[in-house]
């Protein structure tokens, strides 16, 4: 957080999670704290982290907060307190909501579909049987280690509207009318979402396929005995073994595309995200107004932005419990 | 028309994708614990192929030049112009070697440091008794919450004032934790090692820092150098920040001297897919050594339970 | 595992031999070096080599970015007090540079004394290095003086005259090109028209009619602001005839149907440009090496005709010193030597960039030059005659973002997404809503 340095995704378990059941005692309940061991190295361990974050991460956010009561254009010598117009202007404010849109649509696009996927594959990948295990594995985390500029790039030239390759790949299947994914609002944002499940399809397969491997193989056999057919054993033990998971992956996609950035930028050609907007992310919207010198009015909507993780973690969060309620009742 | 042509596209993709979904799981189940159907390598080629596109992509235009892309339908095998685009490559961004030189001095020193900050802070939050503890990590939670971009302005100003501006430096320090890397390592120390482990060591009269060296490190060894390896990759793909601190040639990242690539008016294709392949191949060449213990350690999170 | 070793040592070598490449081979006494940002190639890379010949103990490091990261880098670069001792800034930043002169040095100040030299530019070139109240901050480098790029093939196929003089006298005013354009359009052939309804890859006349509200505001004296002496100018937009008719000629042509609306630099610009999907280019002399590069195949084929209406503009920038330069002394002396009307003649001549110091527009070298790419047309004649007849216009602090939606709307009028009306409505709406 306190660079733009990507973050990598990684999946926990929620504590509570079940199907492991005998396992679960030889692990120590989360937060239960070794008590032999002289708690106050605590301190010492965690100040590097404590003290270097407070100073590049917490600082700057707070010092932000700051800049959202001022009109604060950055050259200028003195900067104008304004109190909370800002914010009324925020809330107001038709290109912020469209830039919610936006931003709403791609993650529905990019998320949804690429869950399905990465389930199906993670499900390919699952079979004890399959030959090159290693190899398979290794090439769909590729598109991972790939740079974003580069790849935005290749993306955007593959997906113009005369001479792109998806264009031509359309019309050599007999879909002839070329589509302008640049200026078509729904098309263009399915093309920012196959940017990004392209990106992020074989990590999360891993993942998935991962807990799929931790589901213990005994649920199986009992659901086969009971005679359920394969699609039952599907929707009965897997499904509920990696719900958690499932779970994660939907936390971690929503934080991660509500700070969808370069992606949309490459293919709007400018910050202010094509000709009607289409592809105008809040992040996209942060960084126009701040390159526009309304440093003040920026930092309100990084404010905004915030506001909107915290919501959607709030929701993710309440559900995430009630589905490990859910789980124990069953 | 287009009213009716974008939601149209919209629910048949949406549909095709389910069908293929069903079809997938439908085959795979059926046959899964008999024989691999042979869809499962088609399925999975397909995929491979279009995971590994952009790169060749960057290939192809790389080594035919802009004129041969420009072409309809556009060449899709390499052409013999590769040596020569590397040269210019080197004529518009002559540092360029250097960045990569510089890039991997930076991610090495982030991942190391990462990794152990994130080993001690996390090792405390799982195992150690001291005040304050939960309130920290909540606080660490929360914290990752928050979008990267909100502070990027002031962190320049800071970052500044503290004499780093343009250099190594100012991409190095404030990269040096994460709320992630130390959320990350608690969740591993506190779901594989058990209690009972750390007890009997301290029992036996290890302090904590015994404990944690001897105990704690061999356990954590293959996640810290996954959690090291993705800190490595992330500061090899970032530009946002090196692009707005660094100045001067000899301290750019790669990124940055990828960018320097593309002018403003004009995008030179060639040329900066050429530097963006450039970049990428030490990445790649890596990936091919660590792969499997990357891939390992992706699922090593989720496995543990 | 042979393989892999063989792999790694042969990436290793591929990596180690550009390094030994850039291994830096000078030493000299009292070595400088300078700083210089730019965007794109206002900086050619001969220019570099050639000063080193005559300064071997000045190193001059070169940092590109994009344009608008570029100009974003040097404003936070003055935040912290740490900028580069030469930037460039272009037209369409400099009214925003304009209100802050502050942080750049007053060039007309000793040792400077820009004074000496303003009369070797466009008078209407300098006074875009000038800020709100006087101060010189930059001077100009090349001008984007504009004229029509156009295929003499393809005019000939349909029905035009292909000759430059007789092209240009096609086109006096902004209405007859179009009208020029339609009757390309109705010698369009039989396939051609069938790729638009069928493929929806349309052919047309220009690349795209988006492109003639620059050329047309420029011809203006005025754009979105005022000069009235403050900071931040006196906002016209709404006001000046300049910029709604503009507008109303672009969204007509747009309306007309005589471009493809593709848009320059994207991919499908490129290849449409080899492929002859358009006829017409409107192109600022710096374009003509674009064209030569992405399109090397059709060479011959193009002439440049002069614009509609009188002469046109687009881009061009100045060199500024920043406030805290280290090597000011070293900075002037490079941006004298490099954009003295000598070097921007060897400039021109190796890339095509039109020099803005007009004690060249006489000089036997330029105006006698002749591109042979283009069919032989003089461009150094013609481009040189466009740009004297532009005046001075005053290019305002948030320029960039009031363009950028005026762009916006016509193209939205251009994929028939709005009434040309509702889009200048709606443009009007966002101006406000950003620059106030």
């Amino acid at each position: 957080m306190a660079t733009a340095t990507k973050k990598p995704q990684t999946p926990w378990r929620v504590s509570t999670q079940a199907p492991a059941k005998k396992k679960k005692s030889q692990k120590a309940p989360d937060g239960a704290v070794v008590k032999s061991l002289n708690g106050n190295w605590g301190y010492l361990f965690t100040a590097p982290f404590v003290v270097m974050f407070l100073v590049f991460g917490l600082a700057p956010v707070v010092y932000s907060v700051y800049i959202a009561f001022f009109q604060w254009d950055p050259l200028d010598m003195t900067h104008t307190f304004v109190g909370i117009a800002n914010f009324q202007r925020v809330v107001a404010d038709d290109q912020f909501w469209l830039a919610v849109r936006n931003t709403f649509s791609i993650w529905a696009l990019s998320t949804f579909p690429q869950m399905l996927m990465a389930i199906a594959l993670a499900n390919v990948l699952r079979n004890p049987r399959l030959k090159f295990k290693t190899f398979w594995r290794t090439m769909l985390l590729v598109p991972n280690i790939t740079s974003v500029l580069a790849v935005a790039i290749v993306f955007g030239q593959l997906f113009s509207r005369d001479f792109g390759l998806v264009n031509l790949a359309r019309e050599w299947l007999g879909m002839p009318n070329h589509i302008n994914f640049v200026s078509e609002t729904i098309p263009g944002h399915i093309a920012i979402a196959t940017m990004i499940t392209w990106r992020w399809l074989g990590y999360n397969a891993l993942i998935f396929l991962a807990a799929m491997l931790a589901v213990p193989n005994e649920l199986y056999e009992a659901a086969a005995i009971d005679g359920a057919s394969s699609w039952r054993q599907f929707t009965n033990v897997t499904l509920p073994g990696i719900r958690n998971t499932i779970t994660f992956v939907l936390v971690v996609g929503t934080i991660g595309g509500l700070q969808v950035f370069a992606e949309p930028l490459t293919l709007a050609g400018g910050e202010s995200g094509g000709d009607s907007r289409q592809f105008s992310t809040l992040t996209l919207f942060l960084f126009e107004q701040a390159h526009m010198g309304n440093w003040g009015y920026a930092a309100t909507i990084g404010i905004m932005i915030t506001f909107i993780v915290l919501i959607i973690s709030g929701i993710n969060f309440f559900f995430t419990r009630r589905i490990a309620n859910g789980e124990n009742v069953q | 028309m287009n009213i009716f042509k974008d939601p149209v596209l919209l629910v048949f993709s949406l549909l095709g994708l389910g069908l293929v979904t069903w079809l997938v799981f439908y085959y795979l189940d059926k046959t899964r614990w008999r024989k691999v159907s042979p869809w499962s390598y088609i399925v999975l080629s397909v995929m491979v192929i279009i995971s590994a596109f952009p790169f060749y992509w960057m290939f192809i235009v790389a080594s035919n030049g802009n004129e041969e892309i420009s072409k309809n339908p556009p060449t899709l095998v390499p052409g013999g112009r590769f040596l020569i685009l590397m040269g210019h490559v080197f004529d518009a961004a002559p540092t360029f070697g250097l960045s990569i030189l510089n890039t991997i001095f930076v991610g090495t020193t982030i991942a190391v440091a990462q990794v152990i900050f994130s080993a001690i802070a996390g090792f405390a939050f799982a195992k150690l008794n001291f005040k304050g503890r939960k309130f920290l990590v909540l606080f660490v939670i929360g914290t990752m919450m928050l979008p990267s971009q909100l502070g990027i302005i002031p962190l320049f100003m800071i970052v500044n004032n503290l004499g780093w501006g343009s250099t190594l430096t100012a991409i190095v320090v404030p990269a040096l934790v994460t709320a992630f890397g130390v959320f990350w390592m608690r969740q591993i120390i506190d779901a594989q090692i058990p209690n009972e482990l750390l007890e009997a060591a301290s029992i036996d009269g290890a302090g904590v820092i015994r404990v944690f060296r001897s105990v704690v490190l061999p356990i954590i060894a293959q996640s810290s150098f996954v959690l090291g390896l993705f800190a490595f990759l992330g500061t090899w793909n970032d530009f946002l920040w090196p692009l707005l601190i660094l100045n001067d040639p000899n301290q750019f990242t790669v990124q940055v001297a990828v960018n320097q690539l593309s002018a403003s008016y004009t995008i030179d294709y060639a040329l900066v897919l050429g530097g963006a392949f450039l970049a990428t191949a030490p990445l790649l060449l890596l990936f091919i050594l660590v792969g499997r213990q990357l891939v390992s350690g992706v699922m090593d999170g989720a496995v543990k339970g | 595992m042979k393989k892999l070793i063989a792999r790694v040592a042969a990436t290793a070598v591929a990596l180690a031999l550009p390094l030994s490449m850039v291994a830096p081979a000078h030493a000299t006494a009292a070595p400088v070096t300078i700083s210089v940002w730019t965007y794109g190639n206002v900086i050619e890379p001969q220019a570099l080599i050639d000063y080193k010949k005559i300064h071997p103990e000045i190193t001059i490091q070169l940092k590109k970015s994009g344009l608008d990261a570029h100009h974003q880098s040097l404003i936070t670069s003055f935040l912290a007090n740490k900028t580069p001792d030469i930037a460039a800034v272009e037209v369409s930043y400099s009214g925003y540079f304009r209100s802050y002169p502050q942080y750049f040095t007053d060039l007309r100040q000793a040792p400077y004394n820009s004074g000496s030299i303003q009369s070797n530019y466009l008078p209407w070139r300098w006074a875009q290095g000038v800020g709100y109240e006087g101060t010189v901050f930059g001077i100009p480098t090349d001008v984007g003086g504009m004229e029509v790029a156009y295929r003499t093939d393809l005019f000939k196929a349909h029905g035009l005259p292909t000759d430059r003089t007789k092209v240009g006298k096609l086109w006096p005013t902004w209405d007859a090109f179009f009208n020029t354009g339609k009757l390309y359009q109705k010698h369009l052939s039989k396939a051609e028209k069938a790729s638009c309804t069928k493929l929806k890859v349309c052919y047309g006349f220009i690349d795209n009619a988006g492109t003639v509200y620059n050329a047309v505001l420029n011809q203006g004296t005025q754009k979105y602001y005022q000069n009235d002496g403050t900071k931040d100018g006196k906002l016209i937009y709404a006001t000046n005839p300049q910029v709604s008719k503009a507008f109303q000629t672009t969204a007509n042509a747009l309306a007309s149907g005589v471009g493809t609306n593709i848009n320059s630099f994207t991919n499908d610009w490129n290849v449409g440009m080899n492929k002859g999907i358009f006829a017409t280019i409107l192109a600022p002399a710096w374009m003509m090496d674009y064209i030569k590069q992405q399109a090397p195949k059709t060479k011959g084929k193009w002439d440049i005709a002069s614009l509609p209406g009188g002469g046109g503009n687009l881009g061009g920038s100045q060199l500024t010193i920043p406030k805290s330069a280290a090597h000011k002394s070293q900075a002037w002396d490079f941006i004298k030597w490099y954009l003295s009307p000598a070097e921007q003649l060897a400039i021109f001549k190796k890339y095509g960039l039109f020099p803005s110091t007009s004690v060249l527009y006489n000089n036997p070298a330029l105006k006698n030059y002749k591109d042979p790419f283009f069919n032989n047309a003089p461009v150094g004649a013609i481009y040189g005659a466009s740009v004297q007849t532009l005046h001075p216009i005053y290019e305002g602090k948030k320029e960039r973002a009031i363009d950028n939606i005026i762009g916006q709307a016509l193209s939205r009028v251009g994929l028939k997404k709005q009434s040309a009306a509702a889009a200048w409505a709606q443009a009007l709406n966002e101006i406000k809503n950003a620059v106030g």
